[in-house]
């Protein structure tokens, strides 16, 4: 599609960008660290309640079977077991697990007749300790009837009977076929002068952070209210859909927040865990922990994500980009998580930073006998990145033409900004050609093609990839549900808001309270630099703390790299308001009325007069001790503070026949990846020479956890394209499920200096012109590692289409490449 | 991954070791650093009921040169090894060896009698030992044995430990001089263990090979000399041709059977032949001739 300015003028930003700013923007050190970094941080193990007892599951060993019998009697007699549990007494108090798919697929907490995948949790104990838990789930004894097991993602379009994994959705294991359109697909493809085409295949790798997911719950038999601490995000977003599957009103459970030791998504609305523990608490009476071990969590948790296998064609016309067309099929595993969302956010960035007329998807999910998908960094839209990128490379390798000279060409241009690409989405702002301006100087990509053309002459084997990436930010809810099936027209429009209240004591200081968690990202840094900018106070006076559901606002919490701009946005509001307060007690106490007045410095003031003035603290001590000293004014009560909800700053709703999905992702970050790498050919191991990384994310609020970012999420992309790989074999075991063989890259397998630049074009939409940065490298690196590889290794004509790039792979692409030449 | 219960003892003498050994028999297993059986035990492949700790035996703790030999004592930790000063001038093949063994902080505690009685196939010092012709001295209360290297690792995860015996040291002959000698190894990460690698000592005299010794781990269910491979090189000049030609026997004429996702048999024969070129090449050239 094209310009579209009409939403200009919808913008709702209140704080345009400044040419100078006193906190944003400046490399302040996490207010979060001295805990974290001193190992005095609360994580859910930290947790403990007086009488709290301890939880373990029995996870069925087979990946589909009937469950004929589960007898527990043995565990039960164990001394220190307090509730033996299985899966169909506990669906007589809980009902299923929430979950975001339509049709629904239900799910428990733990199975009701049927096991689906292995890991899948079958049985839980109660007792005394951890240790005596698992002793007694050694004990439970489980009869089972082995049903054909479908592992293969293109085996599971054909399947019935009893391979398939949720009849009453219908006789097959096909969860959804839909065919979207946009713009002139025939013509595109008719009228090109080339047709590219590429089968990919995207492997199934987590999240997996170092903490897994844990709930320590209780049940207060007197009020009938449960108590959840859980590592959870969203909980103030969907956390009374836990209470639904509780079958209590909602106001009688409350979420708490935990410090979360890291999440990269996958505890994005952690909800099995929490319910299996009150589902526990309930029946034995007593507080239960129940964390998962890290067999739990790689077989069973929320880690995996997109399993994907693509046909792609792409349309050339006069060496340019004109139209996409792509056959996928993803493997969701045994359950619809987030239904369909992660292609529904694939399309909010899927032509790229290209100028492309026309999309055309058919997207076949379907199911297995694997663990469910749930969210990684990107989700989705990282292997929409990776497809673009591929497609770009193989048409450059057709064309004979240059990686720099091709994106460069097909780049919608900066004056074209704000642009809605052909499904609809509208990017706000960019300056493509400036990143990758940025990077290939920052590599020196000129020197690089020179050595890598030198060291080719002494047999080796240098490649230089390059991708220019999307980083969608700031999701509206509509992806979630806009590819449901026709019977499901959706929703009016969704919003995905953010909550912040804030108030100042009576001496002065600053406290603000999230309505979302600590992920690992840095939300106490982010509001603290934004708030003191916003108030002209020290960031030291500002204190941060997170509200439970009961205390809670509006809170989406961070994921689809939204948290900085959206709580910039909520803090805006909340200070406008705070700003507000603090002029009209100074004017009392000033004498001065509030349009002479200014906050500046710390201090409310006398334009033009500094020295009239009350500090923040003065204001503050009056506001909440001696309003009655103050005029009467029902406006005026004691105190200061603000609760602000902030809402998705622009979002439209799709059309019926979705071939306009219309604004739901359009804060448009941009990313440019060079690796340079050098390929073993005689080993196939990968070494990294060096990395170069430019990405823009709007106005930078802390350049240094934002280079924190850019690194760490670039270090998953290299486990996504290099090393990580959960793998079922034909019976459907998972044969990685730990941490020596699902590879994580360590510190040594990554570039020793990942370099990194900025660009900074600010969005027109969002407060100060932020925009999200949080997924960051992930979305890049695996697009710019396969092409690296794929040019070292240029002489033998090998074609990177899978991922990982595991040398065993290599060395079988080098084998084949060189037998067929002889 | 928690533990089934067990019971613990920690004899503080050889003689009492010996005897809380010979108490609960098969039921016991020893603890050494803990690196391979802890895990195996959190995961439930290892119950054993009684675990016998060794930690308090320092007499089981050193490394010295006897004559000819290099030995060491099993609880002897891995850093400390790799560190020492004495290993590295009288056994460099092994201390390049343990450039590859794990990460600082499972060195710091697991120990080299603890890998060896371990016996994973996967693991770089039981190559080493059989590359050098080594001897494990088990002890029981009958008494004392030596046992080649060769014939003391029987499978994966099986050794020719007895009932009643324990590993007490590692004896290595010493370097002799000119001999060089090279490890290589291609693992998923540092630190993992070895999808394949290649052990080898080269004894050259006036440009002819009298002695070669080349050991495989990861290849099958224990480590083994590539003895077709050595045969090539023994009496022959060490040239180009000669070392590609020993490197292709080791990939062609070794059957690859521990194979899993990392490495499958076409792969694991592919650095067989580029690990063991290299291995060779360089220690030719680390040879003084
Ligand atoms: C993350 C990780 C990575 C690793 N990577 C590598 C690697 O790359 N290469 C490698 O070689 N190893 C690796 N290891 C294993 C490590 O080397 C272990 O230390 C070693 O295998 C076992 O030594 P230990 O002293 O810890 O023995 P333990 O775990 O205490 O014992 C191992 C076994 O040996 C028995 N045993 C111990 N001592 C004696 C004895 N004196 N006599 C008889 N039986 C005995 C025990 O009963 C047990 O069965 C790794 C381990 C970890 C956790």
């Amino acid at each position: 599609m094209a310009k579209d300015t009409s939403f200009l003028e919808k913008s709702r930003q209140v704080e345009p960008p400044r040419e100078a700013y006193k906190w944003i923007g400046k490399d302040m050190k996490r207010v979060e660290d001295p805990r974290l970094l001193a190992g005095k941080g609360i994580y859910l193990d930290d947790v403990q309640l007086p009488k709290m007892a301890h939880a373990a599951v029995l996870r069925s060993p087979h990946a589909h079977a009937r469950i004929l019998s589960v007898d527990t009697s043995k565990a039960k007699n164990l001394p220190g077991v307090i509730l033996v549990m299985t899966g169909a007494e506990a669906a007589e108090v809980t009902g299923p697990t929430a979950s975001f798919a339509s049709p629904p697929c239900p799910q428990y907490c733990l199975a009701v007749e049927r096991v689906r995948h292995v890991g899948e949790a079958v049985a839980a104990v109660v007792a005394q300790s951890r240790y005596l838990a698992e002793d007694a789930i050694d004990l439970i004894e489980v009869e089972y009837e082995e049903l054909p097991v479908v592992v293969d993602p293109l085996e599971a379009i054909k399947s019935t009977g009893d391979a398939v994994l949720h009849p009453e959705r219908g006789d097959s294991n096909v969860a959804i076929e839909r065919t979207l359109r946009f713009g002139p697909v025939d013509e595109d493809f008719a009228n090109a002068d080339q047709v590219i085409e590429r089968k990919l295949r995207w492997p199934r790798v987590g999240a997996v952070p170092l903490e897994t997911c844990g709930a320590v719950a209780s049940y207060d038999e007197g009020t009938g209210k449960f108590t959840i601490h859980a590592n959870t995000s969203m909980y103030n977003y969907v956390g009374w859909l836990i209470a639904v599957s509780l079958n209590v009103p909602s106001h009688r459970v409350n979420i708490i927040p935990t410090l979360a030791g890291g999440s990269f998504g996958s505890k994005l609305f952690l909800h099995k865990v929490p319910t299996l523990a009150a589902t526990l608490a309930r029946a034995s009476g007593r507080p239960v922990k129940f964390l998962e071990d890290r067999l739990d969590n790689l077989m069973n948790c929320d880690n995996h994500a997109s399993d994907r296998v693509y046909n792609a064609k792409l349309a050339i016309k006069d060496g340019m980009m004109t139209g996409i067309s792509f056959h996928v099929v993803d493997d969701y595993g045994a359950y619809l998580q987030f239904g369909y969302g992660t292609h529904g956010n694939a399309l909010s960035q899927a032509s790229g930073p290209y100028k492309l007329s026309s999309l055309e998807m058919n997207l076949v999910a379907v199911f297995t006998n694997k663990c469910q998908q749930g969210a990684y960094r990107g989700f989705g839209s990282e292997v929409m990145n990776f497809l673009v990128e591929r497609l770009a490379d193989a048409a450059i390798e057709e064309l004979g033409d240059d990686p720099l000279e091709f994106r460069r060409r097909n780049f919608i241009k900066p004056e074209e900004f704000p642009y809605r690409i052909p499904t609809g989405n509208l990017y706000d702002s960019g300056d493509y050609p400036k990143v990758l301006d940025e990077a290939a100087e920052l590599l020196d990509y000129p020197g690089w093609r020179k050595k890598q053309e030198a060291a080719r002459k002494e047999g080796r084997y240098i490649g230089i990839g390059v991708a220019t990436c999307q980083e969608r930010s700031v999701f509206s809810a509509t992806e979630f549900w806009f590819l449901n099936p026709d019977e499901a027209q959706g929703f009016t429009l969704t919003s995905s808001p953010e909550g912040v209240s804030v108030k100042i004591d009576p001496t002065g200081k600053a406290m603000v309270t999230l309505h979302a968690p600590f992920w690992g990202n840095s939300p106490e840094t982010m509001a603290t630099q934004i708030l003191a900018e916003h108030l002209t106070m020290d960031p030291a006076d500002i204190g941060i703390s997170y509200s439970d559901t009961d205390s809670g606002l509006n809170g989406t919490g961070p994921g689809g790299s939204r948290y900085t701009v959206m709580i910039a946005g909520a803090l805006t509001g909340a200070a406008g308001k705070i700003r507000e307060k603090l002029l009209t007690v100074g004017g009392h106490m000033l004498e001065a009325s509030v349009e002479d007045l200014e906050l500046a410095d710390g201090r409310v003031s006398v334009k033009g007069a500094p020295e009239h003035g009350k500090t923040i603290a003065e204001v503050a001590l009056h506001a909440h001790y001696f309003r009655l000293s103050m005029p009467d004014d029902p406006l005026l009560t004691s105190g200061i503070d603000a609760t602000h909800v902030y809402d998705h700053p622009l979002t439209t709703l799709p059309n019926g026949d979705r071939t306009d999905l219309g604004v739901f992702y359009p804060i448009m970050g941009h990313m440019c990846h060079m690796p340079v790498i050098e390929v073993d050919i005689e080993t196939g191991k990968i070494e990294f020479l060096d990395y170069v990384a430019v990405h823009d994310c709007g106005t930078m609020v802390n350049p240094m956890t934002l280079k924190g970012h850019i690194r760490g999420g670039t270090a998953s992309g290299i486990g996504t394209a290099m090393y990580e790989h959960f793998y079922y074999d034909e019976q459907g075991q998972l044969l990685n499920a730990s941490f020596a063989d699902y590879l994580i890259p360590t510190l040594h397998e990554l570039p020793v200096d990942l370099r990194t630049g900025h660009v900074e074009t600010l969005s027109p939409f969002t407060e100060f012109g932020i925009k999200g940065g949080g997924e960051g490298g992930r979305m890049g690196a695996p697009p710019a590692l396969a092409a690296a590889v794929e040019d070292a290794l240029r002489p033998f004509g090998v074609k990177i289409d899978e991922l990982p790039l595991s040398p065993r792979r290599l060395r079988s692409l080098i084998r084949a490449a060189a037998s067929s030449k002889v | 991954m928690k533990p089934s219960a067990f019971h613990y003892e920690k004899p503080s003498s050889l003689d009492g070791l010996l005897d809380v050994m010979g108490k609960h028999g098969e039921a016991a297993r020893i603890l050494a650093g803990g690196q391979s059986l802890v895990p195996m035990m959190n995961f439930r492949l290892a119950t054993p009921e009684v675990l016998i700790d060794i930690n308090g035996l320092s007499e089981l703790d050193y490394i010295r040169q006897d004559g000819d030999s290099l030995s060491i004592g099993a609880l002897t930790r891995h850093n400390v090894i790799y560190d020492s000063p004495l290993v590295a001038e009288l056994s460099p093949l092994m201390a390049e060896a343990y450039k590859h063994v794990a990460h600082t902080t499972i060195r710091n505690r697991g120990t080299i009698g603890g890998n060896l009685s371990h016996a994973d196939p996967s693991s770089e010092l039981p190559a080493v030992c059989i590359c050098l012709e080594g001897h494990m001295i088990l002890r029981s209360k009958q008494g004392t044995r030596e046992v080649p290297a060769g014939e003391f690792f029987l499978g994966a995860l099986e050794t020719a430990i007895q009932p009643g015996e324990f590993l007490a040291e590692i004896k290595i002959p010493v370097r002799k001089p000119g001999v060089g000698s090279a490890f290589e190894e291609v693992s998923p990460r540092r630190g993992d263990f070895a999808t394949t690698a290649v052990a080898a000592t080269l004894q050259i005299d006036g440009g002819i090979c009298q002695t070669a010794r080349i050991a495989h781990a990861a290849v099958a269910d224990r480590p083994a000399r590539i003895e077709s491979a050595e045969a090539v090189l023994e009496g022959s000049a060490l040239d180009k041709a000669r070392i590609n030609q020993a490197a292709e026997i080791a990939a062609s004429e070794t059957e690859p059977s521990l194979i899993n996702y990392h490495g499958d048999a076409d792969y694991k024969r592919d650095l067989l032949r580029a690990l063991t070129k290299r291995a060779l090449q360089r220690a030719s050239e680390n040879s003084v001739n």
